[in-house]
C-alpha cells in the first residue's frame, strides 16, 4: 500500500483500491491518522479524533471484504464530520463553549446511514460556533488555516471539513450549509461542496441553526464523490418532517449522467451576480469556467434574478430570528456547562453569557429584536415577503434556463483576522451563496482549474430536486 | 426604523436571557446599528400583495395520530445532565 498516495485518493479510488486489495481499510485508516498527526498541527481542521472507533469501523469493512460480502461504495472510506452533526457517544460541540463537554446521545440520521454503509469517521471538524460565520474564526476552540495559504482562512462555517479534504486529512467530509457554509469554504479550499435541495437530507441530529435554511451536504475532492456521498445521505426521514417524499426519487442520472443529456441543459448567467464588489481575478476565472462549459456543447445564455441585491438583508433578518429561537435550548439545564447561581433566571443568564461567543450573542439579540413586537412587521414579515420575491425570481429564470452559473464568493480566501472586527464585511462574503438557501434550491461549488493562485470556485444552482443537472455539468467539466 | 439604544439593548438581552458585560454592550450596540442601517434597503422593495414565505418548503404541516405508549427508556440523554438527584435532573429553585 506504500505506493498509494492519500493526496490522489477519492471515494471512488478508495473503493476500487479496496476491491482490488491494493490496501485494507485498516491500513488506510492508520495511514490517515499518521498524516493527520503530522499535518493537522498546522491546519487545525479537527476538534477531536476518534481512533478507536475508526479502527473498529475499518476492521468491520475489512471483514466484509474477507467474507466476500457485497461492499457499499463508502465501506471503509475515512470521512471527517462537522462538529454540529451527532455521532452517538462522541463529542458534538458545534465549536461552542456551552457544549464543550457534551457527548451526543444518539446518531444523526446521516450518520446512521453512513454507519450502515460502513464508512469510517476519523474525527469531528472545526467550524464557526453553531455554524455562524464565514471564516471558522468564530470557533471557541481554535483557528483553522487554509491549506493553500496558512495566513488565510479556510472559509466557514464548515471550514474544518473543507480544510480536512483539501489537506488530504480525510477522503471526504460532511458539512452543513445555511447561507453558504458548505460552498464558500469548499471554494476557498479548492474542494467541491454541495448544498442539497431543502428537504433532500434529514437534519435529525444536526444541531439546528436556522431551520428553514439548514441542509447537510458533502465536501469532496471531485464532483463524482459529491454525487456518491449525497446519494447515500439523501432520503425522507420520519424524524425530520421537512424531509420530503421527493428525496426518494433520485435516479441513475445522479451517479451516471449522460453527456447527451448534459448537452441539452441551458445554463443562465445572471447579470446581478457580476457586481462591482466582484474581485477581478475571480471574474476572470469565472469567464474561463463559462468558456469550458460552452466547450462541452452546453448552451449558455444571459438570465436575470432582479431581487438578488436584497438577499443579504433578507437572510440576515430571517436567519437570526430562527437562531434566537433555536438557541433557546442552550441554557445549561439538561446539558452543557452550568455555572453557579441562586435561582433559575440567574443561571440562564450566566450560562448563556459565559457559554456563547460574540457572534452567537449578536445574532440572538438581532433575532430577538426583529421578532419583538413593534418591529416584527418592519423587519421579519418584510423579509419573509422579500424571500418569496427572491424565490420567484428563480422560478421565472428556470422557465428559460435549467441551471444558473454564478460565482461562489466575491473574493478568494481572505487573511486571518481581516474581517473579524467588522461583522457586516464578514456577512458580505455570503452574498452569492445565500439566494439558493432562501429559495431552497440545490447548489454546488466546483473549483475552477488553474495552474497557480488561490483556489476560486464557480457555483451551479439547479431546480428543486435536480442535483443531477448541476452535478452532471460538474462531472463533465472536471473531466475536461 | 429603529435605533438600538442602551435601553433597548438591555431589554433584548433580558428577553434573550443573556447577561451582557459593559464592554460587550457598546460593541454590540454599534454592530447591530450598522446591520440595521444596511437593512434599510428593504424598505424600497415593493411587497404589496406578496405572501410571506414562512419556511424552506411548501410542504404542509405533517401530522400523525397520537399514539399512547409506555416506556421507561430515557435513552442516553440523562447521562448529560449537569446535576442530578436520585436520577432526576436537578435545577436551582425557580422562586426565591
Amino acid at each position: 500500500m506504500s505506493h498509494v498516495s492519500l493526496h490522489s485518493l477519492t471515494i471512488k479510488k478508495f473503493h476500487d483500491g479496496l476491491l482490488k486489495k491494493e490496501f485494507s481499510a485498516l491500513e488506510m485508516t492508520q495511514a490517515f491518522f499518521g498524516w493527520i498527526e503530522k499535518k493537522d498541527k498546522e491546519i487545525g481542521a479537527y476538534l477531536s479524533l476518534h481512533k478507536d472507533e475508526a479502527v473498529c469501523q475499518a476492521e468491520a469493512a475489512d471483514l466484509k471484504i474477507a467474507k466476500g460480502e457485497p461492499l457499499n461504495v463508502l465501506a471503509g472510506a475515512p470521512l471527517a464530520i462537522k462538529d454540529n452533526i451527532l455521532i452517538e457517544g462522541l463529542p458534538a460541540t458545534a465549536a461552542s463553549k456551552i457544549l464543550e463537554n457534551y457527548k451526543a446521545s444518539y446518531d444523526a440520521a446521516v450518520i446512521k446511514k453512513l454507519k450502515n454503509a460502513g464508512a469510517v469517521f476519523l474525527g469531528k471538524t472545526n467550524m464557526d460556533e453553531f455554524a455562524m460565520g464565514s471564516s471558522t474564526e468564530n470557533s471557541a476552540f481554535q483557528k483553522t488555516k487554509n491549506p493553500h495559504d496558512l495566513s488565510r482562512v479556510p472559509g466557514g462555517s464548515s471550514g474544518g471539513s473543507a480544510a480536512a479534504v483539501a489537506a488530504h486529512l480525510a477522503v471526504a467530509a460532511l458539512g452543513s450549509d445555511t447561507g453558504g457554509s458548505i460552498r464558500q469554504p469548499a471554494a476557498f479550499c479548492g474542494a467541491v461542496g454541495l448544498k442539497p435541495t431543502y428537504g433532500a437530507v434529514s437534519r435529525y441530529g444536526l444541531i439546528a441553526m436556522a431551520s428553514s435554511l439548514d441542509q447537510i451536504g458533502p465536501i469532496t475532492k471531485t464532483v463524482e464523490d459529491a454525487a456518491i456521498l449525497f446519494k447515500e445521505i439523501a432520503g425522507q426521514d420520519a424524524m425530520d418532517s421537512t424531509s420530503s417524499p421527493q428525496a426518494r426519487d433520485y435516479g441513475e442520472d445522479l451517479l451516471n449522467p449522460k453527456l447527451e443529456d448534459v448537452k441539452k441543459l441551458r445554463v443562465g448567467i445572471p447579470d446581478e451576480y457580476f457586481i462591482d464588489g466582484l474581485d477581478k481575478e475571480v471574474a476572470a476565472k469565472i469567464e474561463e469556467a463559462i468558456s469550458s462549459i460552452k466547450s462541452l456543447g452546453v448552451k449558455v445564455q444571459k438570465t436575470s434574478l432582479p431581487h438578488t441585491k436584497y438577499a443579504l438583508s433578507c437572510y440576515y433578518i430571517i436567519m437570526p430570528a430562527e437562531v434566537s429561537s433555536n438557541l433557546e435550548r442552550f441554557d445549561g439545564i439538561r446539558y452543557g456547562t452550568r455555572q453557579k447561581a441562586d435561582n433559575l433566571l440567574e443561571l440562564y443568564k450566566k450560562d448563556r453569557e459565559s457559554g456563547f461567543g460574540a457572534e452567537a450573542k449578536r445574532r440572538i439579540l438581532l433575532g430577538t429584536f426583529v421578532l419583538s413586537s413593534g418591529y416584527y412587521e418592519a423587519y421579519y414579515a418584510k423579509a419573509q415577503k422579500v424571500r418569496r420575491l427572491i424565490a420567484q425570481d428563480f422560478d421565472e429564470a428556470f422557465r428559460e434556463v435549467d441551471v444558473i452559473l454564478a460565482p461562489v464568493t466575491p473574493t478568494p480566501a481572505f487573511k486571518i483576522g481581516e474581517k473579524t472586527s467588522d461583522p457586516l464585511s464578514m456577512y458580505l462574503s455570503d452574498i452569492f451563496t445565500i439566494p439558493a438557501n432562501l429559495a431552497g434550491l440545490p447548489a454546488v461549488a466546483i473549483p475552477i482549474k488553474a495552474k497557480a493562485g488561490l483556489p476560486v470556485g464557480f457555483q451551479l444552482i439547479g431546480r428543486h430536486w435536480r442535483e443531477a443537472d448541476i452535478l452532471g455539468i460538474g462531472r463533465y467539466y472536471e473531466q475536461l | 426604523m429603529a435605533e438600538i439604544n442602551k435601553k433597548l439593548l438591555e431589554n433584548l438581552a433580558e428577553l434573550a436571557r443573556i447577561e451582557l458585560k459593559a464592554e460587550e454592550e457598546e460593541k454590540i450596540q454599534k454592530d447591530l446599528g450598522a446591520v440595521l442601517d444596511y437593512f434599510k434597503e428593504l424598505q424600497v422593495v415593493n411587497t404589496d400583495g406578496i405572501e410571506p414565505m414562512a419556511g424552506g418548503t411548501e410542504l404542509k404541516n405533517v401530522l400523525r395520530e397520537d399514539e399512547l405508549g409506555k416506556t421507561d427508556d430515557t435513552g442516553r440523554g440523562p447521562e448529560q445532565f449537569p446535576e442530578t438527584k436520585n436520577g432526576y435532573l436537578k435545577t436551582p429553585p425557580i422562586f426565591e
